[in-house]
């Protein structure tokens, strides 16, 4: 199915924006202000909802016109444009959206055409799906790893690169224990937040020959 | 608008392709998934997280309310939107440096499409057909696509050595240990800020 790879899912929605002339300022305005105030770390909407590995909102005010002698062509409507890469089903992804941030999704999603809100969840799937566009071709550096997944072997990549520089030269009984001892510590850490912020090692450079 | 976040860049494109085109552009990408072995190049790159391409009929454009106006367009449109490591000037070097019989394959279906060598008009023509990003999140934006990968070979390795600790002798644990160390030192690289660029 071209919409997946491996675990993954690609979703693209292009959901026309509502043109009325009498809105002040206009609706493709009104969602890139808001889109431009929404956060993009933890705090974001994608970060407090699972699955989402990336995703993106545009505003695609027009096609291209890409010059003689090809012929000039006009939207009669401006798209918002949703690409988003997340983890399994698309009906579980949506869902857990319009559950976990509605306010969010809907004060993006109310300035366009025929879209019904979050608070009718069958109408809110059937809206986006008639608005889904299927991927031809789909490609994900990696495939077959879920969010939690990434974000623990993130977590687990930094603290044992801690764990070898600070254990060069330990005899093997006394290392034998000091893993056992880390190991432990490591499975007991929550998964780390979407988008949190990492902070740097702090590692010590100056040796001969750097 | 905002194309990056931490390591990643959104790209956004379209192009136009005349309709009786696009049915060769769907037999290409038809074959490139389904032979795995020509997305070798897409995999080498390597600093690429997620791309995808998505072609939309004239008359496909989306209509979730059957009262408003369809769209009346001459051409299909392809939409290309990729997230990758780097600028966007790396970018498009490499593409126009690795894959250039791929990218021509793809794109020589639309209007006016240069080629990607030599690479001066092709990025004339990618400025000219991309449009920016308004929002735009990654659950990890200070990792690259390397790093992901890295992470992952660390886990598995950290996994094996963890199910063997615990019950070994210090001599067979000191053995393991040295082949962890082998299999996971250069994947160690430290993720973080993006450096700046100018």
């Amino acid at each position: 199915m071209p919409n997946q790879s491996g675990s993954l899912y690609g979703l693209t929605i292009l959901s026309p924006i509502i043109d009325d002339e009498s809105a002040t300022p206009s609706h493709d305005l009104q969602i890139r202000e808001y889109l431009a105030n929404l956060p993009t770390d933890c705090k974001g909407p994608f970060a407090l909802a699972p699955y989402t590995h990336l995703t993106r909102l545009a505003v695609m005010d027009d096609v291209i016109y890409v010059g003689m002698p090809s012929s000039e062509e006009h939207l009669k409507f401006k798209y918002l444009i949703w690409e988003a890469n997340f983890d399994g089903d698309l009906d579980r992804y949506l869902v857990a959206l319009a559950k976990t941030v509605p306010d969010q999704i809907n004060a993006i999603w109310s300035h366009c055409v025929g879209y019904p809100g979050t608070a009718n969840l069958d109408k809110f799937l059937t809206y986006m799906k008639s608005c889904q566009l299927e991927t031809t071709f789909y490609f994900a550096a990696v495939n077959d790893k879920s969010l939690t997944q990434t974000l623990t072997a993130l977590q687990t990549q930094r603290a044992v690169a801690d764990f070898i520089a600070k254990h060069r030269g330990t005899p093997a009984p006394e290392l034998q224990r000091e893993f056992l001892k880390f190991s432990a510590r490591l499975k007991a850490m929550p998964t780390p937040l979407p988008a949190a912020v990492s902070h740097p090692r702090g590692i010590k450079t100056g040796g001969r020959n750097e | 608008m905002s194309n990056i976040n931490g390591k990643v860049y959104a790209m956004n494109v379209v192009t136009p392709m005349k309709p009786w085109k696009t049915w060769f552009l769907r037999l290409i990408f038809f074959l490139l998934g389904a032979i795995k072995s020509k997305q070798q190049d897409l995999i080498n790159l390597s600093f690429i997280e997620f791309a995808r391409w998505v072609i939309v009929p004239r008359k496909s454009f989306p209509r979730p309310d059957e009262r408003m106006d369809a769209e009346e367009l001459r051409y299909d449109y392809l939409l290309f939107f990729s997230n990758f490591n780097g600028t966007w000037n790396q970018y498009i070097d490499a593409f126009s440096a690795v894959l250039f019989q791929g990218l021509n394959l793809i794109w020589m279906w639309s209007e006016k499409f240069p080629g990607s060598v030599p690479v001066t008009p092709f990025k004339e023509y990618i400025s000219r057909v991309q449009f920016d990003t308004d929002y735009y999140y990654t659950a990890y934006p200070h990792a690259t696509a390397n790093d992901l990968k890295a992470a992952h070979i660390v886990q598995a390795s950290f996994d094996q050595l963890d199910a063997t600790t615990a019950t070994c002798t210090p001599r067979e644990f000191e053995a393991a240990y040295l082949k962890f160390m082998l299999q996971v030192q250069s994947h160690l690289g430290e993720t973080g800020e993006p450096p700046v660029v100018f």
